[in-house]
């Protein structure tokens, strides 16, 4: 809102830019953002959290065959410490730095699906990152999974949620819709240019009565009706933004921050159930052991927090979240204590109602293709449970064939 | 929904009478559809030679558009050897804004619609650029020429495969393409269609940057498609959708929606005539887009207000009406915010359209826009538009006039009387208060009239077409 300060400061430079505050009944504002509760999985009120790690994360170092001889011989620089793991099944550990995820296993909420990939693994960064985005494997895909999902899920936004200059993600295009790239709250706020109080209040009301659905059903109708939730919604986020207190401290990290955003918008109601987020650095060639030990720290640090954020705020059984990373990586590792590009690595999810455990089996580093791991579990198996089960998108329509979905998800009898 | 009158009332010519006179509104509601909105001067001089001489206008162009386009292609010719994206976007709006022939560069943009393809994908701003021109050649031409062409253009041939069927292993996405979204409209053809079409597209390929034919890919045996039997190339494909009765009407519906409702669904009687039309003249659009134009139905309330400004029509729109000279790059960069990134489509399918431009997002970008252009005080915008000083050239001087101006430039005066007090009473509200003292008069004058404009521009009414 409007401070004595800015007031004041506004008065100096004529046009500054002062954000909107529109009073806006709050059950009208509530009525806008109504869901659906999700009582099943499909239900209407579902969230999916994407959450890419760029480069090609090493899937061999982040969910670890400890016991395998092999993985001693293949790995010697960059051998982490079995002391230091965090075992969640007799052969296989986490990475010492996903102590929150190691956690959230223990509360029945990550799902570690082991050997992802799909066939003819392209070890381009842009290519891989492609066939991921687009969930096909189609040449010079123009339009996304999630965008895809957007057209039947009529009515839900998605936000993504950028690093400066980041562009937006292949996967959300095709959507109906444009799907708004927000690198901070203020982005999503109107913007005025008011010379003093009076002259801003004095807009305000011009603003609220334009607003004001006055007309018969129709298109004026539509938009009048849109905007009265938009102003509703930018009013409430810019309260958030000052007053939104997390359950849990998030850490400092631009991924937490990101995915602090995530829970504000979440939390708003903005009618979004698709947030899309990434984490770039995974491209780990030479001395990959700190590097990967703090992105890896960064991932399970901020995914934590949101997660136990949004689980004290009674949203715990309405996220999924996702990671994925275009590929793993070589499972040897190069001469410069690094690795280069690989094909299958796991995926994480997490949400209350994931199916909490390991799914697969660690890949075999006896039975490699080219070097690489094979994968045992084609992604579009994991996107396909997510869209059917837990967006109640069909799968089929969005992925273009029919894919077994992976048992990722809890299945709940009904 | 279904307008009280007859196909034949329908597409009868409108005539003004004392109880349905050519006025303000109607006048706006043509330049809304058939050019990028109307300046002041355009609108008083629609209104005084009346809707015949103004469609006229409108479906020729004004003298000097021949010299724009020569002007324009020998930019196009320049970005095309720079290979420069952003600036290719630009120029495109360059030609929304400046040229003679606003109808041309609006049925371009129609086309670019319909043969949806994406620089994402082609990767060619030198075959982005030809196709647009090829689109702009025939927009008001015979669309049987141009389907033949698009079939050999470049872009097209690339984004959707074609380059890339061979005898052994034809491609169908093109021949799909061309079925679906193209001529026909699903239902009115077959799988097997498309797979027999597939093969008379096999061996078009791209040699120096054009179309060639390669006679040792291309497969020339015997092919069934929609019911007709011979050894078919891809033009025979193209004739054959043409003349299957289904093309005349996906055409006219296609059309329809453009220029007269996205709101309301058409049924086959209505848009029979059209088609008619289409087909009795060989697929001529000038006199399908002429006939819609003079129509009772086009000028009837059903029509009115019945679209939703697309982003590129909201962005020149203003900048049009406004007089303004702006650098089209930002504008460029801007409606791409609002949901519409040209030589972009989201698909093949092209943008949806209608209530898919507006969500809170596109509607806080409309905002944003509205402010960017009409404060003067936007670097990537400059202050040669600038509502304060075209208010001036009009001598619009009291608030009362001021705001009589804007809301008949902008909404041909349709705001509900709340809206209007709102907007008097923020004019009133600020006549006096605590300005910066260094302001002189003039400059809190200027400040309240670009406000004013600005207020007029994010009215909810402004948003609809």
């Amino acid at each position: 809102m409007w401070s004595r300060r800015e007031f004041l400061r506004s008065c100096v430079a004529s046009s500054s830019l002062v954000a909107v505050g529109l009073s806006i009944p709050r059950f009208l504002s509530r009525t806008a953002a109504a869901t659906l509760p999700a009582d099943k999985p499909g239900g209407k009120d579902t969230l999916l959290v994407v959450v890419q790690l760029t480069g090609g994360n090493d899937g061999l170092n982040t969910v670890v065959p400890f016991k395998d001889p092999l993985y001693a011989k293949y790995r010697q620089a960059l051998r982490l410490p079995l002391p230091q793991l965090h075992k969640i099944e007799d052969d296989v550990a986490l990475h010492p730095s996903l102590k929150g995820f190691a956690e959230l296993l223990d509360d029945g909420a990550l799902c570690v699906v082991q050997g992802v990939g799909y066939p003819n693994p392209s070890q381009s960064h842009f290519r891989s990152m492609d066939i991921w985005h687009a969930g096909s494997m189609a040449e010079n895909p123009s339009e996304g999974w999630l965008g895809k999902t957007l057209r039947q899920l009529s009515g839900s936004q998605a936000f993504h949620i950028a690093q400066e200059n980041e562009e937006a993600p292949l996967a959300l295009s095709g959507s109906p819709g444009r799907v708004p790239s927000l690198t901070r709250l203020e982005d999503f706020r109107l913007h005025m240019r008011a010379a003093h109080r009076g002259d801003l209040l004095a807009q305000r009301k011009v603003l609220q009565q334009a607003s004001a659905g006055t007309s018969s059903p129709g298109l004026l109708d539509f938009i009048q009706r849109t905007a009265t939730q938009t102003y509703a919604q930018v009013q409430r986020l810019q309260e958030l933004a000052q007053s939104y207190e997390p359950r849990v401290p998030y850490p400092a990290s631009g991924l937490a921050q990101r995915l602090k955003l995530v829970a504000q918008l979440i939390d708003a109601e903005v009618g979004a159930r698709i947030f899309y987020v990434s984490l770039d650095g995974f491209d780990t060639h030479a001395e990959q052991l700190a590097t990967h030990g703090r992105l890896l720290q960064e991932l399970s640090d901020a995914v934590t927090a949101f997660f136990k954020d949004m689980s004290a705020r009674g949203h715990r059984d309405r996220i999924v979240l996702m990671t994925f990373s275009e590929f793993g990586r070589r499972v040897a590792e190069n001469g410069s204590k690094g690795t280069d590009h690989g094909a299958a690595a796991p995926m994480f999810l997490v949400g209350g109602r994931v199916h909490a455990g390991v799914v697969g089996n660690h890949p075999s580093l006896a039975d490699l293709d080219m070097g690489n791991l094979k994968h045992h579990t084609d992604f579009r198996q994991v996107y396909a449970a997510v869209l059917d089960q837990w967006l109640g998108v069909s799968s089929r329509q969005v992925l273009g064939s029919a894919f077994r979905q992976a048992p990722v998800l809890q299945t709940r009898a009904t | 929904m279904k307008p009280a009158m007859t196909p034949e009332q329908a597409w009868a010519a409108y005539r003004p009478s004392p109880d349905n006179p050519w006025d303000t509104r109607k006048v706006l509601h043509l330049y809304r559809r058939a050019a990028f909105g109307a300046t002041y001067a355009e609108q008083q001089h629609a209104l005084q030679i009346g809707p015949h001489k103004a469609i006229d206008e409108l479906i020729s162009g004004r003298p000097g558009w021949d010299a724009f386009d020569r002007e324009a292609a020998g930019l196009a010719e320049t970005i095309a050897s720079q290979s420069d994206a952003l600036q290719m976007r630009a120029w495109w709006f360059h030609c929304m804004l400046y040229s003679p022939h606003p109808l041309r560069e609006k049925m371009t943009l129609f086309w670019h619609n319909h043969f949806a393809t994406s620089q994402a994908k082609v990767q060619s701003v030198r075959y982005m650029l030809g196709q647009n021109q090829l689109l702009r050649r025939h927009a008001l031409g015979s669309f049987r020429t141009l389907l033949h062409a698009i079939s050999e253009d470049p872009a097209m041939m690339v984004w959707l495969d074609t380059h890339l069927s061979t005898r052994r292993q034809p491609n169908e996405n093109y021949a799909r393409e061309l079925m679906e979204l193209f001529s026909l409209g699903i239902g009115n053809y077959t799988e097997q269609d498309i797979r027999e079409a597939a093969r008379a597209f096999t061996g078009w390929q791209i040699r120096h940057h054009r179309y060639y034919f390669n006679a040792s890919e291309h497969d020339d045996g015997p092919k069934t498609v929609l019911g007709r039997s011979g050894r078919f190339n891809g033009h025979d494909i193209v004739d054959l959708c043409l003349d299957h009765p289904a093309a005349a009407r996906f055409l006219a519906r296609k059309l329809f929606r453009f220029f007269v409702s996205e709101e309301m669904t058409p049924d086959r009687e209505l848009l029979e005539p059209l088609a008619q039309k289409l087909r009795s003249s060989n697929f001529d659009v000038r006199s399908a887009v002429e006939t819609i134009l003079r129509s009772q139905l086009f000028f009837a309330p059903i029509a009115y207000r019945s679209r939703v400004k697309s982003p590129v029509d909201f962005a020149v729109g203003i900048v049009h009406a406004l007089e303004g000279r702006i650098g089209p790059t930002a504008l460029a960069q801007a409606t791409e915010n609002l949901g519409q990134k040209i030589f972009y489509p989201p698909s093949v399918k092209g943008w949806d359209g209608g209530r898919a431009w507006i969500n809170a997002s596109t509607l806080i970008e409309r905002h944003k826009l509205a402010l960017a252009i009409t404060s003067t005080e936007d670097s990537s915008f400059g202050d040669h538009c600038d509502p304060a000083a075209l208010a001036r050239k009009y001598q619009k001087n009291t608030d009362e006039q001021a705001l009589t101006f804007f809301l008949e430039l902008f909404l041909a005066n349709d705001l509900h009387e709340q809206g209007r007090q709102a907007l008097y009473d923020y004019l009133a509200q600020t006549r006096r208060g605590s300005f910066p003292p260094y302001w002189t008069d003039q400059d809190i004058q200027d400040h309240r009239v670009r406000t004013l404009c600005y207020l007029v521009l994010i009215q909810p009414e402004f948003q609809l077409d």
